[in-house]
């Protein structure tokens, strides 16, 4: 069981690696704004891996306790945490030396869903 | 009766080369950093006169300003609310300006007076200030409800600044 919550855990944390790594590059060729300090490919894969990581632990210990019931709340726990993280790169204050702070929301803040995206997208895999 | 002539109008032209080598260009690396908690940031809009020459402090003067629009948290957030009527207003008041009206030596540097008119208000300020390898640095101290910012809030963040500024300058 924890194993199979491990593989799960680490193929979602890959997978919205790929898709922040992907985002991250699209957003800086539209915007040219330059976010590396704060944001970057190695920020994003440790940040998505070590959230799904721990959303793994979350989920195994709500599955060892409530069964069926804890993956119902894992995933209201999982989609409420990711909408309320929202404020994190809304509210945060950049260095002063990075540029357009404006425009650092519209690129992280979809970036919070993905960990959660990724990991509902490969749950039926680990049925 | 040539040459006393001439020696006349060279001798005022140099004075005019005197005066002229007294003004400073303000360099690109300069900061003009406020520092309230929250918020703190900085201002990247510096332009101005700086005249200073430490042998004539009685005809050196810094007239400066800064574009409110340059401001920056380093939140995009905080951004658009300093820049917003309920703060700085930048659109109605879209500098804030600091002429000196004296420059005196002190102790450990030099000490100006004059006048910083922001958001509307005009206030006579006093700061020291220091002038190395063609940088001047100083700093200093205002309150915001000093200058009618967001006066109807006067519990929402910080009010007292510490202004801190750094600036290069070349010849």
């Amino acid at each position: 069981m924890f194993k199979k919550v491990f593989y799960h855990s680490l193929l979602a944390g890959l997978l919205a690696s790929v898709a922040g790594i992907i985002y991250n590059r699209i957003y800086f060729f539209a915007t040219e704004a330059d976010f590396s300090k704060v944001l970057n490919t190695g920020g994003i894969i440790g940040l998505n891996i070590m959230v799904c990581m721990a959303a793994g632990l979350v989920y195994w210990g709500l599955i060892k306790s409530m069964n069926k019931k804890g993956e119902i709340l894992f995933n209201f726990l999982f989609s409420i945490i990711s909408f309320a993280c929202v404020m994190i790169p809304i509210s945060i204050s950049l260095p002063l030396k990075i540029q357009f702070p404006e425009l650092f929301p519209g690129l992280a803040v979809p970036m919070v869903f993905f960990p959660a995206i990724a990991w509902f997208t490969v749950r039926p895999l680990f049925n | 009766m040539l040459y006393p002539f001439a020696a006349i109008i060279i001798f005022i032209a140099s004075g005019f080369t005197f005066i002229q080598s007294q003004n400073w260009k303000i360099a690109e690396n300069y900061s003009v950093k406020f520092d309230g908690g929250d918020p703190s940031g900085e201002f990247s809009g510096l332009k101005g006169n700086i005249s200073f020459d430490e042998k004539d402090l009685v005809g050196s003067k810094f007239d400066v300003t800064i574009d409110i629009a340059t401001i920056n948290t380093g939140n995009g957030m905080k951004n658009t609310h300093a820049k917003s009527d309920k703060w700085l207003d930048a659109v109605k008041y879209p500098t804030i300006k600091f002429a000196s009206s004296s420059i005196a030596k002190t102790a450990s540097g030099y000490q100006a007076k004059g006048m910083l008119d922001m958001h509307g208000v005009q206030k006579e300020i006093s700061f020291p200030f220091t002038f190395a390898g063609n940088v001047f640095a100083g700093g200093f101290e205002i309150n915001r409800l000093d200058y009618n910012i967001n006066t109807v809030e006067p519990e929402h963040g910080s009010t007292k600044f510490k202004v801190s500024v750094s600036v290069p300058v070349t010849k």
